[in-house]
C-alpha cells in the first residue's frame, strides 16, 4: 500500500520522517533509558561545537553591532547601541548561531555514526537482538542535541554582547555606561526564555533530522555522504522555518 | 608541544593546498572545460533529493526569504513602539543589503554547494578513486577542486542575485501584506535609503564568501579519511571551519569598506 512511484519519493521521506518522530518522542519516557548514550553524546556534541560556536558568534555580532552603530551615530543615538546589540543577540543570533554550529558539526557526526552503521546493517542486527535502535540510539541523540543547543545558546548571548560591547566602546566609542544601562530597555526575561526555547526547539529539529537521514540511508558509502549532505541542508532551512514562526509569535507575545 | 606544532603543520599543509588550487584554476579552464560547465549546472540546481526541491537557488532563495520576513516581523512592531514604522523600508534596504542577505547567503552557500563538495569528494577519497584518478595522470588537484572553486564563484552571481530579491520581496510583503502598511510608504523610503554602491559591495562580499568556503570545502573533502563516518567527520569540520571564516571574511571586509565613513547619509 505504500507507493512506488518514483515522484512520491520525497513525500514517502515526509511521512517517514514524522513517523520516526513520533516514535521518538513516544519512547523517551519509555525505560530503560539509554543514559551512558545520552550522556557521551551530549559531551562529544558540547565538545565539537563549544569553540566554533564562541567564534562564529564574534563576527555575526560584531558586524550586527557595528551596521546598528553606524545609523544610530548618524541620528546622534549612540547611547542606544546596546539596546539593539541586545535585541538582536538575544533573540535572534544567539539561537541561530547556536544552531548553525550545532547542525554542522553534531548534527553531521550523528548522521554520519548511524548511516555507517546502518549500511553496515549493524541496526539490523540489533533488532533481531530485540534492541530498538530508535530507543537506544535515536532518543539519547535527539535529547542530547535539544540539551546542548539550550545550554550553548546561553554562552553564545554572552559572549556576543561581551564582543558587541568591546567594539562598541574601544572602536566606535560609545559610551559604556549607556551601552549596559541601555540592554535591557527593549530585551526582558520573555524574551531570553524565548530565546532558549527556540534554540531548544531548533536542537531538537537537527537531532530529528540527522537520525532520520542516518537511520534511512541507502547506497554505500557515497549514500552516507549524500545524507550528510543532505542534512545540513535539511536542518539549515528547517532552522530557518522554525526561526520566522517562533519569531512572528514571540514578538506578539511579548507586546 | 607536538600538539601545537601539529596543528600549525595542519594550517601549513592546508595554506599549501588553498595556494595550488587556486594556482590550478588557469589549469582547470584549460584542460577540463566540460567538467566546469558540469559543475555549474550540478551546484545550481543540484542532484538527487535536492534538485527535486529546487536545489541550491531555491534552498538560498528560501533562507533569505524567511530572514527578510524577519526585519518585516521586528521591523515593523519595533518602529511602531516609537510611532516610525514607516521607516521599515529603510530597514530592509539598510539591513537586507549590509547584513542579513551576505551572512545568510554564506550559511546557505556552505550548507548546499560547500558540503556537498565535501561529501563527493570525501566519498571518492575513501574509495580510492582520487588515487585512480592520479595514477591516470590527470590533475587531481586542478580537476576537482581548483573546477569547483570556478564553478562556485560564478553560481555566486546569480544566486546572490536571487537570495537579495527574495530578501526584498519577504520584507515588503510582510509589511505591506500581513501589516498593512500602504505600499507608497514603504516603496518611498526603500528607494530612497537602498544604495547602489552597498548593493555592489554587498556583491563583493558574497564572492569573497564563496571563494572561503569553497576553499575550505575542497579541502577537507580532498583529506577525508576514515570511511563513510570519516566523510561525515570531514563534513562536520568543513562546515564549522567554513562558517566561522566566511563569518569573519565578511566582518573584515565590511570593516574595510564602511569602517572609514559608514557611507550613510540619512539627510542630503
Amino acid at each position: 500500500m505504500i507507493s512506488t512511484v518514483k515522484a512520491t519519493k520525497p513525500i514517502r521521506a515526509v511521512g517517514g520522517f514524522f513517523a520516526m518522530a513520533l516514535d521518538t518522542l513516544v519512547l523517551i519516557p519509555r525505560r530503560p533509558f539509554a543514559w551512558r548514550e545520552f550522556l557521551s553524546q551530549s559531551w562529544f556534541v558540547a565538545r565539537v561545537s563549544l569553540l566554533p560556536a564562541l567564534m562564529l558568534a564574534l563576527p555575526f555580532t560584531v558586524l550586527l553591532v557595528f551596521t546598528f552603530n553606524i545609523v544610530l551615530i548618524e541620528f546622534g543615538a549612540a547611547d542606544y547601541s546596546g539596546t539593539g546589540a541586545a535585541f538582536g543577540t538575544v533573540t535572534q543570533l544567539g539561537p541561530i548561531v547556536t544552531v548553525l554550529v550545532v547542525a554542522g558539526a553534531g548534527a553531521t557526526s550523528m548522521c554520519a555514526d548511524l548511516g555507517a552503521r546502518t549500511i553496515r546493517e549493524e541496526l539490523d542486527a540489533m533488532r533481531v537482538m530485540g534492541i530498538d535502535p530508535i530507543q537506544a540510539l535515536v532518543v539519547p541523540r535527539v535529547l542530547a542535541a535539544t540539551l546542548i543547543a539550550v545550554l550553548l545558546s546561553s554562552v553564545v548571548i554572552l559572549v556576543g554582547l561581551v564582543g558587541g560591547f568591546i567594539f562598541s566602546v574601544f572602536v566606535q566609542h560609545v559610551t559604556p555606561g549607556a551601552f549596559a544601562g541601555g540592554m535591557t530597555i527593549i530585551t526582558h526575561l520573555a524574551d531570553v526564555v524565548i530565546a532558549l526555547i527556540k534554540a531548544g526547539l531548533f536542537g531538537l529539529a537537527a537531532g530529528l533530522i540527522a537520525c532520520y537521514k542516518g537511520i534511512s540511508v541507502g547506497g554505500g558509502p557515497a549514500g552516507v555522504g549524500n545524507a550528510v549532505n543532505e542534512t545540513v541542508v535539511y536542518t539549515f532551512v528547517a532552522l530557518f522555518a522554525i526561526n520566522i514562526i517562533a519569531s512572528a509569535v514571540g514578538i506578539e507575545a511579548t507586546l | 608541544m607536538r600538539r601545537w606544532t601539529a596543528g600549525w603543520h595542519r594550517i601549513g599543509l592546508q595554506t599549501q593546498f588553498y595556494g595550488k588550487t587556486l594556482g590550478s584554476t588557469g589549469a582547470a579552464f584549460t584542460y577540463y572545460p566540460t567538467e566546469l560547465v558540469r559543475l555549474i549546472a550540478q551546484m545550481g540546481l543540484g542532484t538527487g533529493a535536492l534538485a527535486v526541491i529546487g536545489g541550491t537557488v531555491v534552498i538560498v532563495g528560501f533562507l533569505t526569504l524567511t530572514t527578510g520576513a524577519l526585519v518585516a516581523v521586528n521591523g515593523y512592531n519595533e518602529f511602531a513602539n516609537v510611532g516610525t514604522e514607516a521607516l521599515v523600508g529603510f530597514a530592509s534596504a539598510y539591513f537586507n543589503v549590509r547584513l542579513i542577505a551576505p551572512l545568510i547567503a554564506g550559511v546557505g552557500l556552505a550548507a548546499t554547494i560547500g558540503a556537498g563538495s565535501t561529501a563527493q569528494l570525501g566519498a571518492m577519497r575513501i574509495n580510492e578513486e582520487i588515487d585512480a584518478l592520479e595514477v591516470m595522470g590527470i590533475r587531481t588537484i586542478a580537476y576537482l577542486a581548483s573546477t569547483r572553486l570556478v564553478a562556485g564563484i560564478v553560481v555566486v552571481i546569480p544566486l546572490y542575485c536571487v537570495a537579495m530579491l527574495t530578501s526584498f520581496l519577504a520584507a515588503r510583503l510582510g509589511t505591506t501584506a500581513i501589516y498593512g502598511q500602504s505600499t507608497g510608504v514603504y516603496d518611498h523610503y526603500f528607494n530612497t535609503f537602498l544604495n547602489p554602491v552597498d548593493i555592489i559591495w554587498s556583491f563583493v562580499l558574497a564572492l569573497t564568501m564563496a571563494t572561503v568556503i569553497m576553499l575550505v570545502h575542497t579541502y577537507y573533502g580532498f583529506t577525508a579519511s576514515g570511511g563513510p563516518a570519516g566523510v561525515g567527520e570531514a563534513v562536520g569540520r568543513a562546515v564549522r571551519t567554513s562558517l566561522v571564516s566566511s563569518a569573519l571574511a565578511v566582518l573584515l571586509v565590511s570593516l574595510a569598506v564602511y569602517g572609514q565613513s559608514g557611507n550613510f547619509n540619512l539627510s542630503g
